[in-house]
């Protein structure tokens, strides 16, 4: 079923699918969803473009404003965010903003058109650690304004957790590769296979560099100390860092048990189901309706035919049975299963390079942190999601142009 | 990105970009024109202007609108005469204007029942400081039989009142043509020897857009009576272009300001491939706002860079010799519809059509829902690539009709 897991889950809109759709759009004045776009792409603006059949400056729009732009297409959890104040849904339904970015940035990659373009060389250095979105996106802004820019990446690809963490069927890694490709065309270097803090040192960083830019996101997995140990359990992003990395083709168990109630115990479930996994039963503490997973994910999970089970945390567990009890009832369940998936939580690894850390968060108001380093991403306050590490990506880059005294 | 540079010389007159509002509603007082000017628009026809003692009386309401399936404006139509504005207003509105834009192009769009009217707005508005004169030779609704399109039908007239607006003037002068009329060139001849220096085209075609089913009535009603009056919007764009290429054809060279059904940048492309320097539009920025100059504009720099070409100029009017008699067009092939049988959803509408609207040539298969092709009955006319929904069905195999001369490859289908 590999063939399933490789394929874009959701079809795409055709050239006249897509003038359907954007005639929903009412072309509001003072737009609710450009107003909510955390990374600013303005969707009123590049929908208004396609209405008039002007594909090119739509690209142009989302390009400008959101270096990712193919990616927060297909994984913006847009219910949350642009689609929410949609004035469409007042008649029927939300406009599918998403659907109608990917149709915009697949026709760029299509036609290979070239949008951003380095600013007049600055003569200033900046380092990135972590080419996740948000890394990524600072770059982008960096080198539009002028800025070199050298980004550390410990893994051997780049991307951080589009690349490792959503699976392929709702982030191919081929519009990974397309979007960082971009972003390495404009001038960045990526170096790979560099871990911070130990092949090269964050005082070394500072000193050869006029700003650091730490985007190491928040990407190690934690565990249940209950599990410490257990060769049935494997964390979730280690799990869909596998299966993506190898398209698919993992060793697959009879039955499985994920343990979480996040998008990654959502991803890592259907992801096993999709796969081909005959059970799939996913067990949450939360209960449903104060959820964490985007009701999308929720819901493809469902439809892939995982069975969610809420209101019941783990509290044994004896090599493949694990035992759960329900936070509020008098209930007990006891689930056997071959492979253990636990996704409960990843923690940030930024403490070790010198950052005044508060558990996953950094313990500062904006992005600089002292001396010329600054933060972004998944490890600063606010939403964790791609499209706020873009717009930290972008503010950073801001915050440290200023600093730099825009020169 | 691409940045081109979109500007144009019309009439000499330097215009930033070909784009203007046409003379009506969108372009009737200071505030309006301000917003426009600041929107990106590169000129303004400013409403027209009548004379100080005629009366303008508008009835309530005064417009309707073609419906078809899911799009609501797929033509407009107005019952408005000229500007509702006193002769004072309108020409201090154009006097701000020109102080306040002097770099935009203003032009003002006049009328009169007689000679020393349209003698004596040109001078006034002149004085005002418009950069260009438009004159309204084509409002197909005025209460008056003295002006609007009865005059426009009629060369002498026309050429009179030219010649009149050329006392009052020296500057540039466009006389604005109505559709309402078989052929256009005399009337446009007409003009250019009374003194004007370029054709707009076209006003709006006289229409009966809606009746109403339960009252008998046109719409829209007004105390229970409607009339005929001026219809506009994209419907009328290929009736615009038939125009424009009749102009350049009867006058060559002649220079154009084209005006009907502008909506998006590919709409543009066409007028000026078809010979107009300049554009107009009214109805789609009624219907969405100034706004719609941002898709306009850059729409049609990535058009620049995609033909490769530095100035608009370069484009103006390449497409009106590609444009024949229909007794010259080459008749000795056809061309079959090619059918992509992995695009096809089995709707079955191109045997529909085909069977009832041409010539019982796709022959269905009922187990599979699958169209296919019988090319002994074909014609190749392509009804089917045009109702199919999925865009299934192109152009194929090319093929001589018996008995001709020549070869399928030097066809350029
Ligand atoms: C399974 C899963 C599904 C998700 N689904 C969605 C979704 O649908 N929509 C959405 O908006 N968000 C989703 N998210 C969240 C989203 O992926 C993150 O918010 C986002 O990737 C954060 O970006 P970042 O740039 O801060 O960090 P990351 O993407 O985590 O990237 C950090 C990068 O830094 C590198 N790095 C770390 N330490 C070092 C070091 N010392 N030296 C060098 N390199 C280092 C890492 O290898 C990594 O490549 C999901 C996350 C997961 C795990
Ligand atoms: C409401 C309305 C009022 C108009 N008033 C005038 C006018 O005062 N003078 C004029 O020359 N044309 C007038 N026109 C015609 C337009 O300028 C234009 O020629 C016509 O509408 C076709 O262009 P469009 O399809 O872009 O609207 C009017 C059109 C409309 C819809
Ligand atoms: S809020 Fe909805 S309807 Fe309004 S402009 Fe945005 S997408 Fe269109
Ligand atoms: S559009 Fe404006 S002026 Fe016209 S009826 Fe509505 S509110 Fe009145
Ligand atoms: S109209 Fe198009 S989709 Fe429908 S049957 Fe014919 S070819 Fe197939």
């Amino acid at each position: 079923m590999t063939q399933e897991y490789m394929k874009e889950m959701k079809p795409a809109y055709t050239m006249i699918t897509i003038m359907e759709e954007a005639e929903r759009c009412l072309l509001c004045h003072d737009a609710p969803c450009s107003q909510s776009c955390p990374a600013g792409t303005d969707p009123a603006r590049f929908i208004r473009s396609v209405r008039f059949r002007n594909f090119k400056g739509a690209a142009e729009t989302i390009r400008m404003n959101n270096a990712m732009g193919s990616v927060c297409a297909r994984v913006c959890p847009t219910e949350r965010y642009c689609e929410y104040g949609c004035s469409r849904t007042g008649i029927d339904k939300p406009i599918d903003i998403g659907g109608i970015q990917r149709f915009v940035t697949d026709f760029e990659e299509r036609i290979g058109m070239v949008i951003l373009e380095k600013g007049p060389a600055k003569g200033k250095k900046i380092a990135i650690i972590g080419s996740g979105p948000a890394g990524l996106q600072a770059a982008a802004t960096l080198l539009t304004k002028g800025y070199d820019v050298d980004i550390y990446e410990k893994n051997d690809k780049a991307g951080g957790f589009l690349r490792t963490g959503i699976p392929e069927y709702r982030m191919p890694n081929h519009i990974v590769d397309v979007e960082v490709k971009r972003i390495e065309d404009l001038g960045a270097k990526i170096i790979l296979g560099k871990e911070i803090g130990k092949d090269l040192s964050m005082d070394q960083l500072k000193k050869d560099y006029d700003a650091v830019l730490v985007a190491v996101g928040v990407g190690k997995p934690n565990i249940l100390d209950m599990f410490n140990g257990n060769e049935y359990a494997v964390p979730a992003v280690t799990f869909l860092a596998e299966a993506k990395a190898k398209e698919g083709k993992v060793d697959l168990p009879d039955n499985a048990l994920v343990i979480g109630g996040g998008d990654s115990a959502m991803d890592a479930a259907t992801t096993l189901k999709v796969l081909g996994v005959q059970n799939v039963t996913c067990v949450t503490r939360k209960e449903l309706v104060d959820f964490r997973a985007s009701k999308e994910e929720l819901e493809t999970a469902r439809a892939a035919g995982v069975t969610i089970v809420d209101g019941y945390a783990p509290s044994a567990v004896d090599g493949k049975v694990v035992t759960f009890k329900h936070r509020k009832l008098n209930s007990e369940l006891k689930i056997e299963a071959d492979l253990i998936v636990l996704a409960v939580g990843q923690s940030s690894e930024a403490g070790g390079l010198g950052l005044t850390m508060n558990k996953n968060e950094v313990g500062f108001e904006g992005y600089h942190a002292g001396d010329n380093v600054f933060a972004a991403g998944d490890i600063t306050l606010g939403d964790k999601t791609v499209v706020y590490a873009v717009r930290k990506g972008k503010e950073a880059a801001e915050a440290i142009d200023e600093y730099l005294g825009g020169k | 990105m691409v940045r081109k540079d979109l500007s144009v010389d019309f009439l000499g007159v330097h215009f930033e970009n070909p784009f203007c509002l046409s003379s009506s509603p969108v372009g009737n007082c200071y505030d309006m024109c301000a917003k426009c000017y600041d929107e990106g628009w590169g000129g303004i026809v400013f409403k027209t202007i009548g004379p100080a003692d005629f009366l303008i009386d508008e009835v309530s309401p005064r417009f309707d609108a073609l419906q078809k399936e899911g799009t609501p404006f797929v033509g407009f139509k107005n019952m408005e005469q000229i500007a509702e504005h006193s002769l004072e207003e309108n020409l201090s509105d154009l006097r701000r204007l020109k102080k306040d834009y002097p770099n935009k192009v203003l032009i003002a769009s006049i009328m009169g029942p007689t000679e020393k009217d349209w003698e004596e707005l040109a001078r006034l508005v002149t004085e005002a400081g418009a950069d260009m004169i438009e004159m309204n030779l084509s409002c197909p609704q005025m209460t008056s039989h003295a002006m609007g399109s009865d005059v426009g039908t009629n060369p002498e007239l026309c050429k009179a009142y030219c010649q009149a607006v050329k006392r009052g003037t020296d500057l540039p002068v466009l006389a604005k043509m109505t559709p309402n009329i078989t052929d256009m060139v005399p009337v446009a001849k007409a003009c250019l020897e009374g003194g004007a220096d370029g054709i707009s085209a076209i006003n709006t075609i006289k229409s009966i857009c809606n009746v109403d089913l339960n009252r008998k009535i046109g719409l829209p009603i007004i105390n229970g009576k409607s009339s005929i009056s001026g219809y506009s919007g994209k419907a009328v764009k290929p009736v615009a272009l038939r125009f424009i290429q009749q102009l350049r054809t009867g006058i060559p060279g002649v220079p154009i300001s084209g005006i009907g059904g502008i909506e998006t940048w590919e709409d543009a492309a066409e007028f000026i491939l078809l010979g107009s320097t300049t554009l107009q539009i009214t109805t789609s920025v009624m219907q969405y706002g100034y706004r719609i100059i941002d898709d306009l504009k850059s729409g049609l720099e990535y058009y620049m860079e995609e033909q490769g070409v530095d100035s608009l100029e370069e484009l103006v009017g390449v497409a009106n010799e590609n444009l024949i008699p229909a007794e010259d067009l080459d008749r000795d092939y056809k061309v079959f519809p090619h059918i992509d049988q992995d695009k096809c959803i089995g709707c079955g509408r191109c045997y529909i059509s085909c069977y009832d609207g041409a010539h019982q040539a796709i022959v269905w298969d009922e187990e599979e829902r699958k169209p296919s092709c019988d090319e002994d009955k074909c014609v190749g006319c392509h009804l089917c690539v045009l109702v199919c929904p999925v865009g299934a069905i192109s152009k194929g195999k090319v093929v001589m009709k018996p008995g001709r001369e020549g070869s399928p490859e030097e066809k350029a289908i």
